[in-house]
């Protein structure tokens, strides 16, 4: 079972432009796109993400899926899509958004490719205006004095506003744990 | 001196060639017992996590008195000479201000912690169960009426564990980065939830007027003792600072990663903290202790 929270906010940014898209069946697919990267007159917006997401998530073939994404959004475009089924995790990063994961008593950053989940594992995707009021070190704490993702997130959130009260942008970010 | 003058020519000559193939014998085996030193420093210098196991505690504290009139801080620190086998613990404890006997409530703190070592590393919930009974005995001494923080680490070869109650520091320096780990449980973290659920930034919390207050500490009712359920992996100088809030009231996390270098020793490292906070000249400078903890490479 994979349990998952997921943090929206605009921080002082009248509008929220990040996107986060999660669904659970047929399997666990997570995104994160980084709108609030992108210029204005950008053509991809977080709903067209969204609903090219939706469209393109049906299939069962990750890889096939990233490349639809890869060649239907425009260049600029940032995102990271997760897909976990069983006891395997696959990942596809596009610029600023990435994936963390603990392992071992350390923290180390998911590369793009397919690798083994197991029971206790926690992952961290967001956007890197998410990550940087935060150190690996910080991260790493307070996953593994908590025991639920949305008790990780509160810390996560907490070290963010020590430094900035939110208001930073656009903050988009998902936890999540395999139980 | 030897008189060569019987030898013939040739028995000089073997002689002459012998000496020369001692010569760079003995230059050949001086080139590789260096070439493999240098190899094997080279090695440790680059060791992955496998081979971090070999970390060893070098260990100092302080433990001062500020503007107070009474200290209210107690330290711990484990048997070294154990460390090996049960690891270093070091612990802070800081009766609160405000209310009455913080400074027996913190000596109580650190003296059942000392009666409770050694303490399994692996056994987690056993040593948060132990620091809850400790709080449950205070609260049945003194009824609400006194309590005090605890941070504690607990390290073993390159692995750390590590347990809070109240608003205390354990700080990580690694690679110039000054990292606090520990949450603090005070009233604020309660009002940035409700503020970053709402979608408002979180400036209000930080002006509330009781947003330093704690939400809990040893001596409270079900005291919730915050704790790694896995250990964090130490690697070759790190620095750990255990300490209580007198000492980050006076150096912030930013300076502390400016002045507390992995070139020196925990005794140098203890001594450039207290200085720190000495020259800060805080009217009201609370009581200031810490345990400096410096992971050096293991030359065995």
């Amino acid at each position: 079972m994979i349990e998952y929270h997921t943090f929206k906010h605009s921080g002082d940014s009248d509008s929220y432009k990040d996107e986060v898209y999660l669904t659970v069946v047929p399997s666990v697919t997570v995104a994160v796109f980084y709108g609030s990267a992108l210029k204005s007159q950008s053509k991809v917006s977080p709903q067209m993400f969204s609903g090219l997401l939706a469209e393109v998530s049906k299939d069962s073939d990750f890889i096939r899926m990233c490349e639809v994404l890869d060649n239907r959004l425009p260049g600029n475009a940032e995102y990271l899509v997760l897909r976990i089924e069983g006891n395997q995790i696959a990942c596809f990063r596009r610029g600023g958004v990435s994936a963390k994961i603990v392992i071992n008593g350390d923290l180390r950053l998911l590369p793009n490719g397919i690798f083994g989940l197991n029971t206790g594992d926690r992952i961290l995707v967001a956007t890197d205006n998410f990550y940087s009021c935060l150190s690996d070190e910080g991260i790493l704490a307070d996953a593994l004095v908590t025991d639920s993702c949305t008790e990780w997130m509160n810390l996560l959130v907490r070290r963010i506003s020590d430094v900035n009260q939110l208001k930073c942008g656009n903050l988009s970010a998902v936890t999540l744990l395999v139980r | 001196m030897p008189d060569f003058t019987l030898l013939s020519d040739q028995s000089i000559l073997l002689i002459q060639i012998a000496a020369a193939l001692f010569v760079a014998a003995f230059l050949s085996f001086i080139y590789v017992a260096l070439t493999t030193i240098q190899s094997i420093l080279k090695l440790r210098k680059n060791a992955g996590p496998d081979t971090d196991n070999l970390l060893v505690c070098d260990v100092a504290y302080f433990h001062c008195r500020g503007n107070r009139e009474n200290q209210e801080d107690s330290v711990y620190i484990s048997h070294l000479e154990d460390a090996n086998t049960n690891g270093v613990i070091a612990a802070c404890s800081d009766g609160m201000g405000g209310l009455l006997y913080g400074e027996v409530v913190s000596q109580y703190v650190v003296e059942r912690l000392s009666e409770a070592y050694p303490m399994k590393f692996d056994d987690q919930e056993g040593i948060s169960e132990t620091i809850r009974k400790i709080s449950a005995e205070v609260y049945e001494q003194y009824r609400l009426g006194a309590g005090a923080t605890l941070v504690m680490t607990h390290i073993l070869k390159n692995k750390m564990n590590f347990y809070s109650v109240g608003d205390s520091n354990i700080i990580l320096i690694r690679k110039g980065r000054a990292t606090l780990l520990n949450p603090k449980q005070n009233y604020v973290s309660l009002l940035i939830r409700k503020l970053a659920e709402g979608g408002n930034d979180t400036t209000e919390a930080y002006r509330n007027s009781r947003a330093k207050a704690l939400i809990d500490f040893v001596g409270n009712i079900e005291t919730n003792v915050i704790h790694t359920s896995k250990p964090i992996q130490l690697y070759e100088d790190d620095i750990i600072v255990v300490s209580t809030d007198g000492v980050t009231d006076a150096i912030s996390l930013h300076r502390m990663s400016n002045i507390l270098l992995p070139d020196y020793g925990a005794k140098q490292l203890a001594r450039i903290m207290k200085s720190g906070v000495k020259n800060k000249k805080l009217p009201k400078q609370d009581n200031f202790s810490a345990v400096i903890i410096k992971m050096d490479r293991s030359l065995i």
